[in-house]
């Protein structure tokens, strides 16, 4: 396919300017900082992973709480380990960009916070989502009472269907009315 | 179910039965199988769609393409991974250059023109992208502090954008044209510095104070000439000076509006009464452009200070506290605020008053004196909004609220300085344009009277004779004004102060002097800002980071800390920067320019301010949302800060010696005197015309009129939405309560099944005597109790998607539940055939279906759970078409069992595409088809029985048994579909005899019923093969079934024949019937005679047959009552989905039959 990691083909760097929402100097340097975190050998295989682990060196995902969600959502790793391709790599940085549809920012978002990817926002997840945001230290993290309310509170905005979790329409529907997710809903390399 | 149910049923049960139970599961299983191969079918389905494409026809060709490219087109709004994106997009390229080719020529011209657009329009986008400036820096900004900081500087961006046109408007239309063809400096009096003023022109405080030099060039207004035409070109200077100070705000207000809309449109969501707080502040609350880790730390503890806020907030809401001392402080902060505001206010005036005092009392100003005013102003715009900061902690609000109050709180300053600022020096433009002392007395009184005096008289009296003239009308301007104002003083003044006034005149050029202001003020301003920049974020964090080791408290968290960003004040700030300039433009030219450098400047310095030596405000200002928030406050101040301009042009009188505009009226005489002068004839006329009231108020009044009938559509647009969101909420919570109703109903539904029992088992008897005698009225009883599971179901089957899952679990309940009844079934079966000598397994099951069916028909209550149950099914059935042979048994029986609710089912799902029924069917887990089948069972026997046995018992005509055999084994020999049909066919070529007759009705009317659900053939095949089956069965179990199989032959073909005469009749409705297991086929009732009989063709006839049948055929198994029963509920059932879907019924039904 062209794609060793230190070449990006002509045909392949427009497919995926057709494919994503990125630039062309986007997609270069998104290149550039993927083949960054390669050493020299793998730089001319073609189709390599990247670990999650090296992967979450990047700045622009280190202080991420969902960096290693955001990982697996984008692997297409068989192994389920959320290691990445330079395609894999695309795909998270055109859902994160500038120009991408509020549709597709919510559907991976919804993904993201979906943790146990059963295709609902259940208690678990919510709880899950709360802790990753507030940290886990004792002063930072809510009591269960707190949790308990935070998390009714949230279903009783959201769940329409009243069915104890949010599915992806019932998420959608809250993102979409939210006026600053799209702005905050971006990775810039 | 079926595990559960098989104990029970096979302890009352022939050994048959369990072997039927048996086989029923290996049925089920292989409708699983089949289930999860159409899954997986299903999920491949996207793909293949966009594969086939194999037609030859152009206008599906070109479809096809037009679709193809949608994909292209589309692609990547579609979450899926890479890797599939690749591989669609290929094929769909693929595809289209393969197909396109074939359509014309010229398109693959306009595909390969477009093709070459698309490649330049994305270079050019690439090369753009280019050019934004300072795109990295924002972007890095972004990514270290967040939405919030970068929108801040996205805004000054913005401003700077805007800023830059105006400059070029300027530049190019006033600036550069004076600059080239003007007169040069110090050719004519306005352009050149008075003599008493040479020496100190070049000093440095008179150039800091922008007089001198500075004050004669084209910085100011006073600089520019007067002459009409300049230039060989004859360049209309004055006219294009008006026209372009206009189209500045003419610019400035079109290019907010636009930004506005737009804003409004992307976040047209934010419905006010759409309120998921918690959701956002959860969903929505990190910003992954977040890098920086302080950064992310911060944001981190904003985002739990936030959440424990919320949910404080929450349950405070429920306590409402007696905030007596809180509203007392809260009153006390506004009272401060209010005098703060009224000090700053005062003070300026007070200082601007001084300032003028001054000038006239003292030749030489101080440096200080000179620009005390801006200093002053700039001071208070700096430090007030920190005081307001430290009221606002006295009020104690929401951080949210006290931020909102904190940004009016300081916009209202803001407004207020320039405003009692520019009030002060027009006071002083009246003076020195009007010349009248008392003029200006009206705000500083007599020390504007004293200035005047003080004037020194200077200059040469003939100027002054020349002047004269002008110098009266301004007088009599003045005249007015004292008139008009009450102030009728120093009348007498006028005469002895006006020689003087005159010559003040020349050298005051009120537009100079407020340019004048107005640029100092910025600059002013700008210094102040870097000022604080550095001293107050810079020199702080340094000493913040490196003193904090060798102090005793930590600086760092402690006291000084860091220095915040503040946005909101930032932003605040940069919207009083330019409310400075939309004031100032129109007197000084290059103030546009100067703010562009002003801009630059600020960009770089805060940009590296931020980076080096802040940290983002705890307050978390969100980015888009108050984008149009600030956009809202440039507005406003854009329109307040016009005010002034616009009331200065029209209000005073131009300056006489400097200016594009001196010695005229007023300045926008201009532009009537241009139309007057330099247009034809005819166009001054219209213009005359079209300025006339004749057409200005209709024109206003249309205006009204057109804005009245805006607002109103939009009002009603916004009801509306109002409505449809209402509307939205309520049929979505209906629904949902619906399904739990349901769920519910189903689990109590066992516990009502037995209570009512007894109470089932006389209703039953009841409406099978009805049936019997006349089945029309029961019909219409039975339909009524459908009824309300009919209507919901349109609406219920929107909800069993999502709710599947719960319904499953509860289906399997419900289904489990059903077969409790079993044990009642001796006493039912006895009341129904009190003859029977042996139960037949079908009857007993029969009842026990029957009475769930019956239990769910008349108990209200139960509508929901029948409903339910009838899903399910409708599911099943389908599932089970495609199933080999072998499933045939079980797919009949879940087709027949289904029969009442089937047809139900169908009611629900007419609206629904094929599609979706083929895939909630095949969604249903494995357990619930397995136990499904035996619910189904249960209903089944019972109604069939009846019906057929009845009928077809009395014509007594033993069939030949070899040939129902025969059919049998044609059945099974061919183990699928295909097979089955062959045999179908085989046996419909058998017609001529009654066996094979019948069966050839009962797939016509099993189609009939079923065809709604569109899967015919493969009902056929089981249809057909039931009805073989049936009667095989019947021969093998009694004689008497025989017989009655022979009958129910003759009565198909009655039936059969009467069918086709009134193809209305399509309603034949029972079809369903009998499912038959190969291999224990003996004990099936044979529904297949019934449904012919049931056939519509021939409803009298059989009515007629039954009657005599069941009062002389009482001896006749419960298999003919159950079948009657059932055959008469499906009937009612299918009555109405049938009258509707008669005519699909019946094209089907035709199909099949031929």
């Amino acid at each position: 396919m062209g794609t060793t990691a230190s070449h990006l083909g002509k045909d392949l760097l427009s497919e995926y300017q057709e494919l994503t929402f990125l630039t062309k100097q986007e997609i270069l340097l998104a290149h550039k900082r993927f083949a960054e975190l390669l050493t020299k050998e793998e730089k001319e295989l073609p189709n390599i992973r990247i670990s999650m682990e090296r992967f979450l060196d990047l700045p622009e995902l280190k202080s991420n709480p969902f960096r290693q969600r955001i990982c697996h959502v984008f692997s297409t790793s068989e192994s389920k380990d959320g290691s990445l391709t330079f395609e894999d790599f695309l795909d998270l940085l055109s859902a994160f960009s500038d120009s991408a549809t509020l549709e597709i920012k919510s559907h991976y978002a919804f993904r993201i916070f979906d943790f146990d990817e059963d295709g609902t926002l259940n208690c678990g997840d919510l709880e899950k989502l709360v802790n990753c945001l507030t940290g886990e230290t004792d002063d930072t993290r809510l009591t269960t009472e707190e949790m308990r309310q935070l998390i009714s509170n949230i279903l009783e905005e959201s769940d329409i269907d009243k069915d104890g979790t949010v599915n992806l329409s019932e998420f959608q529907h809250v993102i979409s009315r939210s006026p600053d997710f799209i702005s905050s809903f971006k990775i810039v390399l | 179910m079926s595990t559960a149910c098989e104990p029970l049923v096979g302890s009352t049960m022939p050994l048959s039965t369990a072997k039927r139970h048996k086989s029923v599961r290996k049925n089920s299983r292989r409708i699983y199988s089949a289930y999860q191969d159409r899954q997986q079918g299903s999920s491949d389905d996207n793909d293949k769609e966009d594969e086939h494409v194999d037609s030859n026809d152009p206008e599906e060709m070109f479809q096809n393409i037009q679709y193809q490219k949608e994909i292209i087109a589309n692609i990547r709004t579609r979450p899926w991974p890479m890797r599939r994106k690749l591989k669609v997009l290929k094929q769909a390229r693929e595809i289209v250059l393969r197909y396109e080719g074939r359509l014309t020529r010229t398109r693959g011209y306009q595909t390969a023109g477009a093709d070459l657009l698309k490649k330049v329009s994305r270079l050019l986008y690439n090369t753009l992208v280019l050019f934004i400036p300072w795109e990295v820096r924002i972007k890095k900004i972004e990514s270290h502090f967040g939405s919030g900081v970068a929108s801040y500087f996205i805004f000054l961006r913005w401003l700077f954008g805007i800023n830059i046109v105006l400059t070029v408007m300027t530049g190019a239309f006033i600036v550069l044209p004076e600059l080239l063809a003007g007169a040069p400096f110090g050719t004519t009096r306005s352009k050149t510095i008075p003599n008493e003023h040479l020496a100190s022109a070049q000093d440095l405080d008179t150039i800091w104070s922008l007089g001198g030099y500075l004050q004669y060039s084209v910085l100011f207004y006073g600089y520019y000439g007067r002459v009409r035409k300049i230039g060989s070109a004859g360049y209309r200077l004055p006219l294009a000076y008006f026209l372009v100070g206009m189209a500045v705000f003419a610019y400035s207000f079109i290019i907010l509006l636009r930004k506005m809309a737009k804003n409004s449109r992307l976040s047209l969501a934010s419905a006010s009464d759409e309120n998921f707080t918690f959701c956002w502040r959860i969903f929505c609350a990190w910003d992954y452009l977040i890098g920086n880790p302080e950064a992310a730390e911060s944001k981190g503890a904003a985002i739990v200070n936030n959440i424990r806020e919320a949910i404080v907030e929450e349950q405070e809401k429920k306590k409402d506290t007696s905030l007596a001392v809180l509203i007392s402080l809260r009153i006390l902060a506004n009272i401060l605020v209010l005098l703060s505001l009224a000090g700053s206010i005062y003070i300026i005036y007070f200082v601007v008053d001084r300032s003028q005092k001054l000038e006239q009392e003292k030749p030489e100003l101080t440096l200080w004196e000179k620009n005390e005013v801006s200093v002053v102003v700039s001071l208070i715009t700096m430090i007030a909004p920190s005081a307001f900061e430290l009221v606002a902690q006295l009020e104690m609000y929401h951080p949210r609220t006290s931020l909102r109050f904190q940004l009016a709180r300081v916009l209202v300053l803001y407004l207020g300085n320039l405003y009692s600022l520019i009030i002060a020096l027009l006071d002083k433009v009246n003076s020195m344009s009007s010349a009248v002392p008392t003029n200006s007395g009206n705000r500083s009184g007599s020390s504007s009277f004293l200035a005047t005096i003080s004037q020194p008289l200077e200059g040469s009296i003939s100027t002054r004779i020349s002047e004269y003239g002008n110098s009266t009308t301004a007088t009599i301007t003045a005249v007015l004004d004292i008139a008009s104002t009450g102030k009728s003083t120093s009348k007498i003044n006028e005469t002895s102060l006006f020689e003087r006034n005159t010559r003040s005149q020349q050298d005051q050029c009120w537009e100079t002097y407020v340019g004048q202001e107005m640029l100092k003020l910025s600059i002013i301003d700008m210094i102040f800002t870097v000022g604080s920049i550095l001293l107050i974020d810079f020199i702080r964090g340094l000493v913040v980071r490196y003193l904090s080791d060798c102090c005793c408290w930590d600086l760092e968290s402690k006291f000084p800390e860091y220095g915040e960003f503040k946005i909101a004040e930032n932003v605040l700030h940069l919207i009083y920067n330019q409310g400075m300039i939309w004031m100032g433009a129109f007197f000084s030219p290059c103030l546009p320019a100067f703010n562009v450098l002003k801009l630059i400047g600020l960009m770089y310095l805060r940009s590296w301010a931020v980076l080096t030596c802040n940290v983002p405000h705890q307050q978390v200002f969100r980015a888009s949302r108050s984008n149009n928030f600030y956009l809202a406050m440039l507005l406003f101040m854009l329109f307040l800060c016009m005010l002034p301009t616009i009331f200065a042009i029209v209000r005073y009188k131009p300056s006489q010696h400097c200016g594009p505009f001196s010695g005229q009226e007023k300045i926008y005489d201009i532009v009537s005197e241009t139309v007057a002068s330099d247009f034809p004839l005819w166009f001054s006329q219209v213009m005359g015309y079209i300025t006339s009231p004749i057409v200005v108020l209709p024109a206003l009044l249309l205006l009204f009129m057109l804005i009245y009938y805006l607002q109103a559509i939009a009002r009603s647009l916004k009801f509306t939405n109002n409505q449809l969101r209402m509307q939205l909420q309520t049929e979505r919570t209906e629904d949902k309560k619906k399904v739990f109703q349901m769920a519910a109903v189903r689990l109590q539904a066992p516990e009502e099944a037995v209570d009512r029992q007894s109470d089932l088992l006389e209703s039953d008897m009841e409406s099978q005597e009805a049936a019997a005698h006349t089945p029309s009225p029961q019909w219409n009883g039975n339909v009524r109790n459908f009824q309300s599971p009919l209507r919901h179901g349109n609406s219920i089957h929107t909800v069993t998607q999502s709710a599947a899952g719960l319904d499953l679990d509860r289906g399997c309940v419900a289904g489990s539940v059903a077969s409790p009844m079993v044990t009642n079934l001796p006493k039912q079966i006895r009341g129904h055939v009190p003859n029977r000598t042996t139960p037949f397994l079908g009857g007993p099951r029969g009842t026990c279906r029957s009475k769930s069916y019956h239990h769910m028909a008349y108990n209200p209550q139960a509508v929901y759970s029948g409903h339910i149950q009838c899903e399910p099914v409708c599911r099943k059935p389908m599932c089970s078409f495609h199933p080999v042979e072998p499933a045939r048994g079980v797919s009949a029986q879940s087709c027949g069992g289904c029969r009442g609710h089937t047809t139900r089912y169908l009611i629900v799902n007419e609206h629904v595409p094929r599609e979706k029924l083929v895939r909630s069917a095949t969604r249903i887990p494995r357990h619930y088809l397995m136990e499904e089948p035996a619910e189904i069972l249960e209903l089944y026997p019972r109604t069939f029985q009846h019906y057929t046995r009845r009928t077809t018992r009395h014509p007594s005509q033993p069939p030949p048994p070899h040939s129902s055999q025969q059919q049998l084994s044609e059945e099974e020999g061919g183990g699928e579909e295909q097979g089955e049909e062959g045999s179908r066919r085989l046996s419909l070529e058998k017609a001529p005899r009654p066996s094979s007759l019948s069966n050839l009705l009962q797939p016509a009317h099993f189609f009939i019923g079923d065809c709604v659900e569109r899967h015919r053939s493969m009902a056929k095949d089981s249809n057909t093969s039931r009805g073989r089956y049936e009667a095989q069965e019947d021969d093998e179990d009694d004689n008497d079934d025989d017989d009655d199989d022979g009958e129910l032959k003759w009565q198909g073909l009655e039936s059969y024949s009467g069918f086709q005469a009134n193809e209305k009749g399509a309603e034949p409705l029972v079809v369903r019937t009998r499912r038959r297991i190969p291999t224990s086929g003996k004990h099936y009732p044979s529904l297949g005679r019934v449904r012919p009989m049931e056939t519509y063709t021939k409803p009298k006839m059989k009515q007629k047959r039954e009657n005599p049948v069941t009062e002389s055929d009482s001896s006749s198994e419960q298999q003919n009552s159950s079948a009657d029963q059932r055959m008469q509920a499906s009937r009612n059932k299918e009555h109405e989905s049938n009258r509707r879907r008669g005519k699909l019924a019946k094209k089907s039904l035709k199909q099949d039959l031929i």
